[in-house]
């Protein structure tokens, strides 16, 4: 059975469709990329799924049980947890505080908290900064903290909205090998949006593609670096009329 | 067991602010056994009343980030609560002051529903018309004695009624409320690092995120709230049988609510010490300006701009309080 399944999901923002009819359909296990150009609908597919926004209509199925009007509390508490682009972490609280308050969803106890806090930052290699406070962190340490926080909501599934975005290659080392652990060794399946292509085609059991609100293509990675429309999505047109549609 | 052991637990503070706080309690302990002024005395119990006001405030003001600018209306609840039931029907202090608290939180949920939808200042402005609508109803409420308030009336309680909290000297009503101070204290210490407390702080940086953790952000606030209003509630109470005169606008006006937040964010908001910070320098200086120039009719709003200068000065240099101030230097020091 898929953990989760989306089925024709539309949603609009006034006039304008964000996404317009997507499906698919993602299995226990798997690590898929979204990709697509800026503005195709990403993080509002992420939205929705997470109960963000209510969705103007289509069904998402997650764990057997019909999410779609779920708000975005009740969404997490049924083990689909989320990261946030642009937000990095409380400034407030330090790196453990902040991923207890992932772990306080499953228990009221500050002290299991704590330990299940003291688990996750050991599994992704946080522990050394554990007492600091999240804004003394360099930038991909803090994207880890945010990853790490929402782990310790114990999901099932994880969207992973753009977690390498402004990284440098070698901090972009470092999250890969964050979210293989936490797909591979902590066995959570991972939806992961990115733009750092290498990272998405390198790390992705399988592939989406959005391109205006619309799923354009899916398929395995080295398929969809050859896809035509894909081509044509990123880099328009005319690169695809004169190089006959291959990546050079 | 667990949540007590964390309300002592004060072991992630530094030493040397423990240290201090020792010190500063053990001047608290012996303060009335010190040769001073009456006065002196009434401005250490207002101390703590309003270091109790703060502390409440705290919890959903300065953890929440939900700037509540009506605190007065639960002074009020809390206060009224007590007087009517002692005069009317002779019912002592400690089981009026708990009825007072149910009151003041049953209020607080028909408030806090619809006003925890609202966001930053129209929560703030919000919270200022209930207070003041309050005020306005118990103004013209005969059965608590309208505008001219409750008077609870000098019955010659000797020795001290500890039961109704009638006292003839001040040295009982400044033990009474130090213990209040150091519960109050203790709770804030466990609240700050609770479920809650830390559930409320994810909610001041980043709603979206808070509900993503699967945190019940409205509710969140409301429970917090109904925190905040015991706090307050609790020290109306006391207030009542110590002042033994109330009216709506000594009790519930803005000026009051308004010198709580001043208070907590002149100390340092969202920090266990920031609220008796704030109080120990404002009380004092409020209580002395007050003695000093009170003679001095011309004079009589200094108190008022100096509290404007305060806000001004805490919004443009140091929006965490003297509190942030500490946490700077000690940051500064590290590296």
């Amino acid at each position: 059975m898929a953990l989760l399944e989306v089925d024709n999901l539309v949603k609009d923002f006034g006039g304008l469709r964000a996404n317009d009819g997507i499906s698919f359909q993602l299995e226990p296990g798997e690590l898929l990329g979204l990709i697509g150009p800026n503005g195709a609908g990403k993080t509002t597919l992420f939205n929705c799924i997470a109960g963000k926004h209510p969705v103007t209509s289509g069904k998402i199925v997650f764990d057997g049980e019909d999410i779609t009007a779920l708000r975005a509390p009740e969404v997490a508490r049924r083990g689909l947890a989320r990261t946030f682009q642009v937000y990095a972490a409380s400034g407030d609280l330090t790196v453990r505080e902040n991923v207890m308050v992932g772990c306080f969803m499953r228990t009221p106890s500050r002290r299991k908290a704590g330990e299940k806090a003291d688990t996750i930052l050991a599994d992704l290699n946080l522990m050394a900064a554990a007492d600091q406070h999240v804004s003394e962190l360099p930038v991909a340490a803090q994207k880890k903290v945010t990853m790490a926080t929402a782990l310790g909501t114990q999901p099932k599934l994880l969207l992973l909205d753009e977690v390498a975005a402004g990284l440098n290659p070698g901090e972009i080392e470092e999250i890969m090998a964050s979210i293989r652990h936490i797909h591979h060794q902590l066995g959570v399946t991972v939806i992961l949006i990115e733009h750092v292509m290498e990272l998405v085609m390198r790390t992705s059991d399988r592939l989406i593609v959005l391109d205006y609100g619309r799923k354009i293509a899916e398929g395995l990675p080295d398929e969809i670096a050859r896809d035509p429309q894909v081509i044509k999505a990123y880099l328009g047109d005319r690169y695809v009329k004169e190089h006959g549609g291959e990546v050079g | 067991m667990e949540a007590l052991k964390n309300a002592f637990d004060f072991s992630d503070q530094p030493r040397l602010d423990m240290t201090i706080a020792g010190a500063v309690g053990t001047l608290f302990l012996i303060f009335p056994l010190l040769p001073l002024s009456a006065f002196a005395l009434a401005t250490m119990i207002q101390f703590f009343i309003f270091s109790l006001y703060g502390m409440g405030w705290n919890t959903i003001g300065g953890y929440g980030g939900q700037v509540d600018l009506g605190k007065a209306q639960y002074v009020g609840i809390g206060a009224y609560t007590t007087a009517v039931l002692l005069i009317r029907w002779d019912i002592p202090f400690w089981f009026s002051m708990p009825i007072g608290v149910v009151f003041a939180v049953t209020w607080s949920f028909i408030i806090g529903y619809p006003l925890f939808r609202l966001k930053g200042h129209y929560f703030a402005i919000a919270t200022i018309a209930t207070s003041l609508v309050l005020k306005d109803l118990f103004e013209v409420w005969e059965f608590v004695g309208a505008a001219r308030g409750l008077e609870i009336s000098p019955i010659e309680y000797v020795p001290p009624d500890f039961l109704r909290l009638i006292f003839k000297e001040d040295i009982y009503y400044y033990y009474v409320i130090f213990v209040f101070f150091l519960a109050g204290l203790l709770f804030l210490n466990w609240f700050r690092k609770s479920r809650l407390g830390y559930q409320l702080r994810a909610i001041k940086d980043n709603e979206d995120v808070a509900r993503s953790l699967g945190i019940n952000v409205h509710w969140a606030k409301i429970k917090t709230y109904a925190i905040a209003t015991a706090y307050v509630s609790v020290v109306g109470s006391f207030h009542a049988c110590y002042i033994k005169a109330i009216e709506p606008e000594d009790t519930m006006s803005l000026d009051i609510s308004i010198l709580i937040a001043l208070m907590a964010m002149l100390g340092g908001a969202g920090s266990l010490w920031g609220p008796i910070i704030g109080a120990g320098i404002l009380i004092p200086l409020k209580s002395y300006l007050k003695e000093w120039l009170g003679g001095m009719s011309g004079l009589a709003g200094m108190d008022l701009i100096l509290y404007a200068v305060i806000i001004m000065v805490i919004s443009a240099k140091e929006p965490r309080g003297v509190w942030g101030i500490v946490e700077r230097i000690r940051r500064r020091k590290r590296t």
